[in-house]
């Protein structure tokens, strides 16, 4: 072991070695550079050598000029450069005054590092030569094989692993439902499989088959793709404002799934729908991808910063979900480890440079319109109308006012102009009036866009932007555009020759030409990672761990020709990814159980990353919402539609949360339990405020794409588990249709209680029972109004708002008040399942 | 809300637990020149993925050892504040016009130049000019260190506070907190090792400011409600005893001993023991929270139950009793700062609300001999400009954003004290002097609670992070 720890000692040390250098080199480009090409190399450069010295290159600094050397690296003391712009001695320079403190202490520390000079072009074509270890990027290998078992037992042979058994029946029902579906077998079905004649084999193949058939399969796998593209119902930042029609590109997605749309129809639809289907509505949906990262401009923004902002979150995401690579570093400068060249980066970006932000009319599909759009949209309205009576009451309050301090008795009077002008003066209104309204006032903005969630609008974009020159900009700086690029796709240097693309310098279908370099079976990077992520989203851990980064900082795969052979497959049978699962489900490897085979085994395979076991995994997030929603029978077969507000922690929900100049309205859960109860797919997406149980449960960010959750462990999501109102709410439901405590586990983990558990939980119920008897629940809480605070900006003072009541009665869930203690005292039975390990777990 | 180079598997759960090997191989295999930057790293963070908040030591000895952060929120005005613009005064009122492709609207057209309504005096023995209505701070400036000097780069508030709070304007990052206790650890696993304590109404961009980002979720900032539950659900249902919760968490622990042994049985064993810490979480935090073991001297102090001081000064004085209780980083939101109209009645109000209060912690927090090992950062997204545009006839006068110039300070641990550093120009529109951008801020403020931000790093999405960004200076001027 002690090798390990000289050579981490030794790595540290080179590690600190290399960060001086990355300083000196952002100094460099940040400050040094600039500063030296402005104020230097007028007169030392390559037209001008007064004093035979150039500044231009850091030859010429350290060989110098007349005077001898300008730079001794690494000390400032003796560097004569540091000595003139510091003007201490005689020589003062640059002419026409000292340069600014902060530029003079840069280069001083920039010497002390090195005087890196990096004069590199941000554009270096980068060569097939210097990547030859770039495996991601070379074309598929064509391994011999016949089945996923093969590959996976050669690595195993040849490190001598013994692989564990295969699973029982129960565990691999259980491990399939959740794995296509995100659900629980029922019971029913869990007999059914147990009990099923069939071989083994036979019998799982019908399973899978079944699965697939249904449309939770598209619930459960379109989640997948909405981490990646990190799917929200807002824009986020100031005013997070509503998409109102960003539900039909996610209903979209689950569509694709369900009916198994082949994977390069899926890409070519997100890129570039709008520019080979004209206005078919479906593709104007799907071009929402590029529009589904935060983005928001408002009066204190630049419009071409955030122009920018979008382009550069459009080249980022779009590189990462199709193409498994990083693009952020190549915005400032050249990739140092993947054959990215920031020309590359702005000839992609150039791809966008046409592309408008567009809510274009596109009729709904079949199916799109659910039953409840009437209800919804009058509800919106209804909120609609009284926010404006609100806004009216001000105005003639304010109208009023002005006519007393006119003297005139009827606001009416007033000459218009006049009134407006006394309107202006908030003088006449109070501190509180104005708060309240200004929140009126944003109410009514926030209304007018929720109400149009029913109107057959696509979230969408077109081509038409013609002022689309795109520039290199040096180090990410707008303000400094560098030299002009055309359109094109990144890296021709990672593809093989055969798939040259043209992309047009027109306006019109740049992003088509994109969508079909990606889309092609001759893309080996594109293919390499949507059947990476197939494989990753089955085993919890992909070929390659590091789903969105096949460069050479991600991983390298653990079985390198079983991807390239799957990839064939994939591409065999025509990009379908249903094709894919069978495929893996029906190997041995799938199908094993997750008991290593021995303790040598485990040793051997500590991570299951060889899968000489089946990787047990927690379940996702939303995979325990609706767990315990099926499992209480409140589980809504409500699909699709605009987003549904399911019930969240109530201090959340009435949280004030500050929009620009104001609050935004409190979270209320949908009125109707059918809409709560919907799955967590469905459920509104606001960046602004997450579901606090999802968060805590390892959620999806909405900022940067999720290639797969990960699953911490820590004490508050006990807090939400086990004193949270959704898992309560859950399991009085559970215990109330359950009645015993065999069905209460039946229930709760699709089985019976063993002898043990059920002397355990039999004394607990008795006891619980009795003490409950003897405390009675507390009864609901009457609904009060919700008043709540913001502080004023012109006071400082705290303003109490009150919300408006909606309109529509609320569906209360069952409260303890209304079931007996008996009932109680198994919803407690309930809810310790729902915390338990077994519950969480899959295996 | 972090998503991780390996899906699962290497997430180890909220207790100490084996370093995942296999990360260190993949050190190997890429060679030396990118490993060395990860190496650091990933000693570091294989420790904190096994979700060890246990204290850690930092990369270099530090006097300040936690960290209360008061975020103004809104933008306060330097002008107003701590950099007095006499300049101002000659040519108030002047209109001008403001034409510029990378402008805002906000600070574009026609705007006219506004004075302060304040008058300034000097304070302390170092003769600091501050604003004459922070009257219980000017006992402390000699504490203080000024800096005059950071600039920002967003005028909008949602993306200059994630700026401020994490780094990166569009947020999504740890937060400031979140780093630090990454590093760190915290003194006292039975609280939250990074505490947020929020104005009334959360600010813009909402949790995401004080977010773990993509760091796993031990390190998330958790926000203390003023009323009711302190940390989300950690009281139970109505009706629900702590006896009994305690039963069900037996039953619940029954349950899982019941279960064979399994290939992850550490993952569940490290579960069944966070719901433990979280039941001792419960019994702590009503004792951490309790103003009533204040004396009466000390509620005073801070100007607890005087209406116009009573919010912030609880957030101060909750501040304090988390520091003392091993809380590592505490944040206290004081909003209201963003006075575009009516600038002398604004600001005025919320610098009487606060200056005692955060004159009061700064008091206490020395009297107990806390001050040198907490470093204390006041500091708002943003300064304000010297001038306003034309509203509402420009009768209202006040101030829009300014990221180009702002004053924050900085107490306690390390820091200069008594000093002023950096400089605007002579209207305060522009840093001048000392000059440095907020990610220089950042690794300051790292560097002085002992940690090294080219060595605090986390692998995701294809490169290491850092709170920076992408490295910075150490403001060494800014340091005692």
């Amino acid at each position: 072991m002690k090798w390990r720890y000289l050579s981490l000692a030794l790595l540290a040390m080179i590690a600190r070695a290399q960060n001086t250098s990355a300083e000196g080199e952002l100094i460099f480009q940040n400050t040094v550079g600039p500063a030296l090409r402005e104020r230097c190399t007028n007169c030392h450069g390559p037209s001008l050598q007064s004093s035979n010295l150039r500044l231009d290159s850091r030859d010429g600094l350290l060989k110098g000029g007349a005077r001898g050397p300008a730079v001794t690296t690494g000390d400032p003391k003796n560097s004569l450069l540091i000595a003139a712009i510091e003007q201490t001695g005689k020589l003062k320079m640059p002419p026409g005054g000292k340069l600014p403190d902060a530029t003079i202490a840069a280069i001083r520390r920039w010497v002390e590092l090195g005087a890196p000079y990096n004069d590199r072009k941000p554009a270096v074509a980068t060569t097939n030569e210097t990547i030859s270890d770039k495996w991601a990027f070379q074309p598929l290998t064509q391994p011999a094989g016949a089945t996923i078992d093969q590959f996976i037992r050669d690595l195993l042979a040849r490190k001598n692993i013994t692989a564990a058994h295969r699973a029982s029946r129960r565990t691999l029902i259980r491990r399939a439902t959740y794995d296509l579906w995100g659900l629980p077998p029922t019971a029913s079905d869990i007999d059914n499989f147990i009990n099923d004649p069939a071989p083994d084999g036979q019998a799982f193949a019908k399973l899978v088959d079944r699965l697939l058939a249904s449309p939770h399969y598209g619930e459960r796998w379109g989640r997948h793709w909405l981490d990646v593209v990190r799917y929200a119902d807002t824009g986020g930042f100031s005013n997070d404002f509503e998409r109102p029609n960003a539900w039909r590109y996610r209903d979209y997605v689950i569509r694709a799934f369900n009916q198994d749309k082949p994977y390069n129809q899926f890409v070519l639809e997100q890129i570039a729908g709008d520019e080979f289907a004209g206005s078919e509505p479906e593709k104007l949906v799907a071009v929402g991808f590029l529009r589904m990262g935060p983005w928001e401009h408002t009066a204190m923004s630049v419009a071409a910063v955030t122009r920018q902002e979008w382009l550069d979150d459009v080249t980022h995401s779009t590189a990462a979900t199709f193409l498994g690579i990083t693009m952020e570093c190549a915005r400032c400068h050249d990739h140092k480890f993947d054959p990215l060249p920031t020309r590359d980066y702005y000839r992609l970006q150039a791809v966008f440079a046409t592309t408008e932000f567009a809510d274009r009319p596109a009729p709904f599909l079949p199916g799109e319109v659910k039953p409840d759009f009437a209800a919804g949209r009058a509800l919106m309205e209804t909120l609609q109308q009284r926010v404006d009576l609100r806004i009216e009451e001000y105005r003639q309050l304010t109208l009023t006012r002005v006519a007393q301090k006119l003297g005139l008795s009827n606001p009416d009077a007033i000459p218009p102009e006049r009134a407006r002008e006394a309107a202006k003066k908030f003088e006449l209104i109070t501190p509180e009036e104005f708060e309240r309204f200004k929140i009126f006032q944003k109410r009514k903005e926030l209304y007018a866009r929720s109400v149009t969630r029913y109107s057959p609008i696509a979230f969408s974009v077109t081509d038409g932007r013609s002022e689309a020159e795109t520039h290199i900009l040096p180090v990410g700086n707008l303000q400094t555009p560098g030299e002009r690029v055309t359109p094109g796709v990144p890296g021709a240097v990672m593809v093989p020759a055969s798939l040259k693309t043209e992309v047009p310098q027109t306006i019109q279908n740049r992003r088509l030409p994109l969508a079909q370099w990606i889309a092609s079976p001759d893309n080996p990077l594109a293919v390499r990672v949507i059947v990476n992520r197939i494989w990753a989203w089955h085993f919890g851990r992909g070929i390659v761990a590091t789903p969105n980064d096949f460069g050479k900082l991600g991983k390298r795969p653990t079985h390198p020709e079983l991807l390239d052979w799957l990839c064939r497959y994939f591409l065999d049978h025509h990009w379908s990814i249903k094709e894919m699962h069978r495929l893996i489900m029906l190997s041995d490897a799938y199908q094993r159980d997750s008991d290593p085979a021995s303790d040598a085994a485990l040793k051997a395979d500590p991570e299951g990353a060889l899968l000489s076991y089946f990787p047990p995994r927690r379940l996702d997030a939303e995979e325990i919402l609706d767990t315990m929603l099926a499992d209480s029978g409140e589980l809504s077969p409500d699909s699709g539609g605009p987003g549904t507000l399911p019930e969240i922690n109530l201090d959340v929900a009435n949280q004030p949360r500050q929009i620009m100049g104001t609050l935004t309205p409190a979270y209320r859960p949908s009125p109707t339990r059918a809409e709560r109860n919907a799955r967590m797919v469905y459920a509104f997406q606001k960046r602004g405020l997450p579901n606090p149980m999802i968060e805590v449960l390892n959620g999806p960010s909405f900022n940067e794409s999720t290639p797969g959750r990960d699953a911490t462990t820590i004490p508050t999501q006990a807090f939400a588990m086990l004193n949270g109102s959704f898992a309560n709410h859950r399991a009085l439901a559970l215990a109330a249709h359950a009645e015993s405590i065999e069905r209460v586990f039946i229930l709760a983990v699709g089985r019976r209680p063993s002898p043990k558990e059920s002397t355990l939980t039999l004394d607990f119920l008795r006891r619980r029972e009795a003490y409950y008897k003897q405390h009675p629940a507390p009864p609901e809480p009457a609904p009060k109004p919700l008043v709540r605070s913001i502080t004023s900006e012109l006071t400082g003072a705290p303003v109490q708002v009150e919300e408006d009541q909606l309109p529509v009665p609320y569906e209360s869930d069952l409260q303890p008040s209304q079931v007996s203690p008996h009932v109680r005292a198994l919803a407690d039975i309930a809810l310790a399942l729902f915390n338990s390990n077994e519950f969480a777990y899959v295996y | 809300m972090s998503t991780n180079p390996t899906l699962r598997g290497s997430t180890k759960p909220a207790l100490r637990g084996p370093i995942d090997l296999s990360r260190r191989g993949f050190l190997y295999r890429t060679g030396a020149s990118i490993a060395s930057v990860a190496l650091s790293a990933l000693l570091a963070e294989d420790q904190a993925r096994a979700g060890d908040l246990a204290a850690k030591p930092p990369h270099h000895p530090a006097k300040a050892k936690a960290c209360i952060f008061l975020t103004m929120e809104g933008g306060p005005s330097h002008i107003d504040t701590f950099d007095p613009k006499p300049k101002l005064n000659q040519i108030h009122m002047q209109e001008f016009v403001r034409r510029d492709k990378f402008a805002s609207a906000m600070e574009s057209g026609t705007r006219y130049y506004v004075r302060s309504p304040f008058n300034f005096r000097r304070a302390g023995q170092s003769g600091i000019e501050i604003c004459e209505h922070y009257q219980h701070l000017a006992d402390c400036v000699d504490d203080i260190c000024f800096y005059r000097g950071a600039v920002a780069e967003s005028s909008n508030h949602p993306t200059a506070l994630y700026h401020l709070n994490t780094g990166n304007k569009f947020g999504g990052d740890p937060a400031m907190g979140a780093w630090a206790t990454y590093g760190l650890g915290t003194f006292n696993e039975n609280l939250p090792a990074f505490v947020v304590l929020p104005d009334l109404a959360y600010p813009q961009g909402g949790a995401a400011n004080w977010s773990n980002g993509f760091l796993l979720p031990n390190y998330q900032g958790t926000p203390l409600r003023p009323t009711g539950s302190p940390i989300l659900d950690m009281d139970p249902q109505p009706g629900v005893t702590r006896e009994c919760e305690r039963q069900n968490l037996d039953l619940m622990v029954a349950l899982d001993k019941d279960e064979p042994a399994r290939v992850n049985q550490h993952d569940l064993d490290a579960r069944i023991a966070s719901y433990e810490l979280a039941f001792r979480m419960q019994a702590e935090m009503p004792g951490a929270i309790d103003l009533k073991q204040e004396s009466a001297e000390t509620l005073k102090l801070y100007g607890v139950g005087e209406p116009d001081t009573d919010a912030i000064a609880r957030r101060c004085l909750l501040a304090r009793r988390m520091i003392e209780r091993g809380v590592r980083f505490v944040q206290v939101y004081a909003s209201g700062w963003d006075s575009h109209d009516y600038l002398e009645s604004a600001h005025r109000s919320r610098i009487h609300s606060s200056d005692k209060p955060i004159a009061g912690l700064l008091k206490d927090l020395k009297r107990r001999g806390l001050l040198e090992s907490t470093l204390v950062i006041w500091a708002g997204e943003f300064g304000r400009s010297p001038d306003n545009g034309i509203r509402r006839g420009a009768t209202t006068w006040g101030r829009d954003h300014n990221p180009q110039a702002m004053t924050m300070w900085f107490a306690g641990g390390g820091v200069k004290a008594g000093h002023v550093i950096g400089a605007t120009d002579e209207i305060g529109q522009k840093a001048v002097e000392v000059v440095h951008p907020l990610r220089d801020v950042h690794v300051t403020i790292l560097d002085l609670l002992g940690l090294d931000d080219a060595r605090l790093t986390y692998f995701h999405a294809g490169r290491f992070r850092q709170l920076s960004q992408f490295g910075g200076q150490i403001i060494s001027e800014v340091k005692g």
